[in-house]
């Protein structure tokens, strides 16, 4: 047996690529494209819409939209397999196309990530499944960045939550599977949250569902021993932390999502702040994601990825300074673009003109980032935001509540964003135990009241993700302090109180420039999802925090990751089920591989949020990854990504009272 | 229409090593219908060719043809017709009509025998004619089939001719009738008692054994018969042919391979085994495995077993796929010792065994199972699912729902269960297994046979089956929610049914029915005080909304109370915004909020101006300055700073003085906090020389001393 390769996010960009077009090649000749527009933005990030029209593609149309032509013989639908509405809509498509034209038609349909039964039922009801071919399009992880890989799932975090649907989580294991049988199984599986649990289970249901499956002698057994090149798979169910996403994020990719929304990597943005697209349009909006939406000429895509050696740079900053580094790098540009007048000799020119091409590359970025960053700013420096950030602060350094009230229904009085004024109201919610229940129902009333009767339901689906309770209500009850002596316990919540100490989630003393702790992305605030990470990755540094309360000593010699060892006491006081499994092989091979490949090897670390990570929570990985380079890669995986807003929006109503067909 | 005649041609995707089958079916009226795969089947109709009598017909499976769809070839008139899915052309023959076509194994020629028994032998692309033969005989053959690629054989009831390239034949005659079945490699006679193999002579068995041959593999071969004897010529002879040892060795390799008798398998062997003792260096792995191949040959060619496969079909079968032709025989024993001698996967035979099993045993169900369940533990990739769908189609229901228990993968029991209509096993098991696909597959199939209370009792107690009924109905089926909900007496959630359809609802009548109709599911529950509550307003609020509508003659309706009252007030309607604020209940601070935002986008400065009068503002007095001064009116913004400077710091409120640009103003305030630095800055900022410079300098003078 091979050694497991070690893991690259590369690969499973190219075997996107490949799957996508060696199904398209086995549909001869010229084709239309249908593509779900969930699924139009990720492909357009791992393949040019120009391969495409190599491959035969000649038009791309919208599945939502329904204007699909009849122009070429093949049709050809790309859709999410798990979502029965698509099936329906495509069944429809086809008695269309069919009624439409003399000519027969072929259609395909390549489903994402895998066929259902009840796709495909509905395909049957519909009468079309007999008139179509069908395959499976296995795209399950999206590679967002070389350390970063999203299911892209949008709706996961409504899913999980609020209707309680576990697909996410099973596809979630299936794109964990593919890894374990590519590169060997995750040696130690550690965890907290219930969700988590469950996809830790689903992983094991899976691992002997693999044994025992009829395939097992033909793939290669790789699958079936600890990997060699993984260190371990950490789960941290976003349920166990739901209080973080809800707070502004302060990194510069993080406003720029929280001002104006990232999707899978692209940003619309005012081509009045971003200036308009040059002529030669850049890659990525030539992709699949862009050929369709020549309408809206206001608006321009901005690609942000680290092929942006600007962005790449700024992303993870704290907002306050990256008005500095843009300047910086402004000055820098200049003096660089300067030095040709001091070129004497021809050779001199020449390396000149050389660099001209990146210069340019870098200006154009430059322009793009200052327009970008100066229109975040006119929002940061309102008065609005100042008010929102002052009483987020406030209840995460554990304020009295009450006295944030009059700030909150000030905001609602001025009739603030509706998703805004909800986050912080969750925020009381999540970090004090629910909110006092005369307080809790003043406020409903006057959301009712200022944004509209149709939110009893948005007030309902917000309870039902228990972000919004009221202090008697059992669910909104925090882990008592006590700790687990006491068998009668009563609150289920995360005691955001106990771990503000714990887990030291206040730091004052940021420096936003040279960041020693994670707070900066904050500001001041330690993600506590991120802190439970560094409890397994970084032991050392946790407990020198914790105690010394100085964070001097930032660099831990964290030695093999010991599961939660230490820190037991502290996770009891975090919702949901806590794990630590050690996945073994057959001994014999354990111990012969453990002898080939020594110990000095770099070791990859998965870390895995399930319902979605948020940029700053990124960011915060990323600080840790920097430190623990030597000794191991992180890879983060996630569902999907996602802030505040996106968690409002999940649970807010958008129709309103009869008005309906108006 | 009916099935005239259909004829398939099998072939081997060598690409995925199995057998992808394409079927033609010829309907009466010359239509044509493909079947391209078996797992999923998919007829298509093929493109329709002309009206007449079709003499024969045959295909040309897709991985031959360059259009890579299958095509067919007709024999119509004089000439022949290839149809594939798009198109049917006319090869302009004139030569027909023929009685039969044949395309070659590889798919490159076609045979064409015609009415007046000629034979020609074509290539399939119609471009080039190889050759051509006169059977001189006036009866129709029964049959003309390819023997490899080489030749093509006529038979007739009890002859058969043989032609080869260049228009060599051959005849053969027999006793009885004779039938033809062609193999990749050769051609397959069977008469009433003998079934013989016609091929081509291998090249390797040519280079050995041909009469009188000098080469190299017969010399060794010779050798290792010298060898037997003793005699010191087999060292002659591998001196004589030591420059082409290694490849004598490995044309005797070959040879053996393709021989059928034990004897000379043997012989050849031991030859190339005397001739690689002699290399120094030789891989022997083609050695070995030839070994191997022959071993599991001659087994299956034994006559109780009876599978007279050549080399060349073997390695075309593939090992996996002799098992499976074991498997079907009940061959399970030889099948087992195949595949363990060949490192090959036994599961499926264990698998086959016991489906048999259950099918034909006579013991009674616990002992099968016991036996079964005893026999297969521990061995890896045993599906009893299969087994237990054996078992029940064979009628042994309990025995089933045995077997299955020790099925591991939990999504592979659900369809079986279903069948057996353990509809709630199939439930619980495809839980288990985490896919909400298959979830909801069973739950559509059981709220299609279930009447909707069995239906609701048997997802009560399963809350993923409860959330996924419900997610799923939430899109399209209100009426199954509100059904469930009651059942459950869940009250708000059943309202809020009633509120998602009036948010549905075109007009504000309709949707005052609905919510009417949410708040009567709350009204005899004291808990739900404020959800009725808001209810009630909410239809008020359209109430309220329509009449406004109708009598301002503007839009109302789908506003909220707040945004309601900001647009009364705007359009100056004060005192019906008082009464919604009585109405609703609205509190004063907020009241107060929308009536300054309202004036200020107004620009009503006049209004503004005589709440300034008013004693108090339950908001304070600093968001009139701030609101008023961004709307652009600094006069009017100051007129509210000594209102709301009681409770500010004073450089606050010098701030405020200056950003209406009243730097005098500014100044005295300045004086005011004794602020020296302030009224310096104020001063540069008025200029030296100006009015209001030498006015800030007058003030500050008192200061100075």
């Amino acid at each position: 047996m091979a050694p497991h390769a070690g893991f690259d996010t590369d690969q499973v960009k190219d075997k996107a690529r490949k799957d996508i077009l060696y199904l398209l090649e086995g549909v001869r000749g010229k084709k239309n494209l249908v593509i779900e527009t969930a699924l139009a933005g990720p492909i357009g990030l791992f393949v040019k819409f120009s391969t495409l029209q190599d491959y035969g593609v000649d038009k791309v149309f919208l599945l939502e939209n329904g204007n699909a032509d009849v122009s070429q013989r093949n049709v050809v639908f790309i859709a999410r397999g798990e979502c029965a509405k698509h099936a329906q809509s495509i069944a429809d498509h086809i008695k269309r196309m069919q009624r439409e034209s003399q000519t027969g038609h072929e259609f395909s349909i390549f489903w994402v990530p895998r066929r259902t039964l009840v796709a495909e039922k509905i395909l049957e009801e519909s009468g079309v499944l007999g008139d179509t071919s069908i395959a499976e399009f296995p795209l399950y992880f999206l590679p967002l960045e070389k350390d970063l890989l999203s299911l892209e799932l949008e709706d996961s975090f409504a899913d999980l939550y609020l209707r309680k649907d576990p697909t996410p989580t099973f596809l979630l294991a299936r794109a964990l599977m593919l890894i374990q049988q590519k590169h060997g199984l995750f040696p130690r599986i550690t965890g907290k949250g219930d969700n988590a649990k469950r996809l830790a289970d689903l992983l094991a249901r899976m691992r002997q569902e693999l044994i025992a499956g009829e395939d097992s002698n033909e793939s290669n057994k790789l699958g079936l021993t600890p990997s060699t090149t993984i260190e371990s798979l950490i789960i941290i169910d976003r349920e166990v932390d739901s209080a973080t996403p809800l707070l502004t994020q302060l990194t510069y990719e993080g406003l720029i999502d929280e001002v104006v929304g990232i999707q899978h990597n692209q940003a619309d943005v005012d081509s009045s702040v971003v200036g308009a697209a040059p002529q030669p349009a850049p890659g990525p909006s030539k992709a699949v994601g862009g050929a369709p939406a020549p309408a809206q000429a206001k608006k321009r895509k901005i690609m942000l990825d680290s092929s942006d050696k600007l962005y790449h740079q700024l992303r993870d900053t704290n907002f306050a300074i990256v008005g500095s580094l843009l300047n910086k790098v402004a000055r820098r540009l200049q003096t660089d673009y300067d030095s040709r007048h001091g070129s004497k000799t021809t050779a001199e020119l020449r390396e000149f003109v050389n660099k001209l091409p990146g210069y340019q590359a870098e200006q154009q970025s430059l322009k793009i980032h200052t327009g970008l960053a100066e229109d975040i700013m006119k929002h940061t420096r309102t008065d609005q935001f100042g008010r929102l950030l002052e009483v987020q602060q406030n209840l995460a350094a554990g304020a009295d509540p009450s006295s944030q009230h009059e700030a909150i229904e000030e905001l609602i009085a001025r009739d603030a964003p509706l998703a805004e004024v909800l986050r912080i109201m969750c925020l009381e919610s999540c970090i004090s135990g629910g909110i006092k229940p005369r307080d809790l129902e003043n406020f409903k009333k006057m959301i009712l009241q200022a944004y509209g009767y149709q939110h009893i339901l948005t007030l309902d689906a917000l309870e039902k993700l228990q972000l919004l309770l009221s202090r008697t209500s059992p669910m909104a009850t925090m882990i008592p302090m006590t700790g687990g002596a006491s068998h009668h316990h009563t609150g289920t919540k995360t005691n955001y109180t106990y771990l503000r100490k714990a887990l030291r989630l206040i730091v004052d003393e940021v420096n936003e420039h040279d960041p020693n702790d994670i707070a900066y992305v904050y500001s001041g605030y330690a993600p506590l999802s991120v802190r439970l990470v560094q409890c397994i990755l970084q032991k050392q540094y946790m407990t020198s925090i914790i105690r010394g309360g100085n964070a001097n000593t930032a660099v831990a010699t964290g030695g093999a990751s010991q599961g939660w060892r230490g820190f037991e006491e502290v996770v009891k006081h975090v919702c949901g089920q806590t794990f630590d499994e050690v996945q073994k092989g057959e001994d014999k091979a354990v111990k012969a591989r453990a002898l080939l490949t020594g110990s000095g090897e770099k070791k990859t670390v998965f870390v895995v949020f399930l319902g979605g990570i948020t940029f700053t929570e990124i960011a915060a990985l990323r600080f840790i990854a920097k430190q623990e380079e030597a000794r191991k890669d992180i890879i983060i995986c996630t569902t999907s990504i996602i802030s505040g807003n996106r968690i409002m929006d999940a649970a807010i109503e958008k129709s309103t009272l009869g008005k309906s067909g108006v | 229409m009916t099935c005239k005649e259909t004829s398939h041609s099998s072939h081997l995707e060598t690409v995925q090593m199995n057998m992808a089958l394409n079927l033609a079916a010829l309907l009466s009226n010359n239509h044509l219908i493909s079947v391209s795969r078996y797992d999923e089947p998919r007829p298509k109709l093929l493109a329709t060719p002309p009206e007449g009598n079709v003499h024969s017909w045959t295909l040309i499976p897709p991985a031959y043809t360059l259009s890579r769809s299958v095509e067919v070839l007709l024999s119509l008139g004089q000439t022949i017709y290839v149809v594939d899915a798009t198109e049917s052309e006319d090869r302009m023959l004139d030569i027909g009509p023929f009685t039969h076509i044949s395309v070659s194994p590889n798919g490159k020629f076609v045979a064409l025998y015609t009415e007046s028994g000629r034979a020609y032998v074509i290539t399939s692309d119609f471009q080039n004619r190889l050759s051509e033969h006169d059977s001189r005989s006036k009866i129709p053959p029964k049959d003309v089939q390819w023997c490899g690629n080489d030749a093509v054989v006529i038979a007739w009831e009890d002859e058969v001719h043989i032609i080869g390239p260049n228009d060599a034949a051959a005849k053969y005659f027999y006793d009885g009738r004779v039938h033809l079945i062609a193999d990749h490699d050769g051609v397959r006679l069977i008469t009433n008692d003998v079934c013989e193999f016609l091929q081509k002579v291998p090249e390797v068995t040519d280079e050995v054994f041909r009469f009188g041959t000098e080469s190299p593999a017969s010399i060794l071969l010779d050798a290792v018969e010298q060898l037997e004897q003793q005699s010191p010529k087999a060292d002659d002879n591998i001196q004589l042919i030591r420059p082409n040892l290694v490849e004598a060795v490995d044309t005797c390799v070959k040879a053996a391979g393709h021989e059928y008798s034990i004897h000379w398998q043997k012989q050849l062997l031991k030859a190339a085994s005397f001739g690689k003792s002699v290399l120094d260096i030789y891989n022997s792995d083609d050695f070995v495995d030839m070994c191997e191949t022959l071993r599991v040959l001659n087994a299956v060619r034994f006559y109780e077993i009876g599978i007279p496969l050549s080399y060349e079909q073997f390695l075309r079968l593939t090992p996996e796929n002799l098992v499976k032709r074991l498997i079907n025989r009940r061959e399970y024993l030889l099948a087992l010792r195949i595949s363990t001698y060949l490192r090959l996967p036994t599961d499926r035979i264990y698998v086959h065994w016991a489906s048999q099993k259950v099918r034909v045993g006579s013991e009674d169900e616990d002992t099968i199972c016991r036996l079964i369940v005893d026999k297969l533990a521990g061995k890896r990739g045993i599906s009893f699912e299969e087994i237990a769908r054996a078992a029940y189609d064979e009628g042994r229901g309990r025995l089933a729902t045995e077997l299955l228990n020790h099925e591991p993968r939990a999504g592979k029991q659900v369809p079986l269960l279903l069948n057996m209509e353990e509809d709630e096993i199939a439930l619980d098991k495809a839980i288990q297994s985490g896919d909400s696909d298959l979830i909801l597959f069973v739950l559509l199939q059981l709220k299609k046979k279930l009447p909707l209370a069995s239906f609701f009792r048997v997802i009560n107690s399963r809350p993923t089956a409860t959330a996924l009924v419900e997610a799923s109905a939430q899109t399209d089926d209100g009426e199954l929610l509100k059904d469930l909900y009651y059942q459950d007496d869940r009250r708000v959630d059943g309202a809020n049914v009633f509120v998602r359809e009036a948010l549905k609802q075109p007009d504000s009548r309709a949707a005052i029915d609905k919510l009417a109709l949410a708040a009567k599911l709350l009204s005899d529950s004291k808990d739900n005080a404020f959800e009725l509550k808001a209810l009630q307003e909410a239809s008020a609020l359209l109430k309220m909304q329509e009449a406004f509508d109708r009598d301002l003659t503007e839009t109302f309706t789908g506003l909220s109370v707040n945004e309601t009252m900001f647009k009364l007030i705007k359009l100056g309607y004060q005192s019906r915004a008082k009464k919604i604020q009585s109405e609703f209940k609205v509190p004063e601070k907020i009241t107060w909020w929308i009536r300054l935002r309202a004036l200020v986008s107004k620009r009503d400065w006049a209004e503004l101006e005589s709440l300034s009068s008013t004693r108090k503002s339950p908001i304070g007095w600093e968001p009139f300055f701030n609101l008023i001064l961004a709307a652009g009116n600094p006069k009017l913004a100051s007129v509210f700073i000594p209102k709301a400077a009681g409770g500010l710091q004073s450089a606050v409120v010098i701030e405020m003085w200056e950003k209406c640009g009243m730097r005098v103003k500014a100044a005295e305030e300045a004086v005011k906090a004794r602020d020296v630095v302030a009224v310096d800055r104020l001063r540069e900022a008025a200029g030296q020389g100006t009015t209001e410079g030498r006015e800030i300098e007058r003030l500050g003078a008192g200061l100075k001393r």
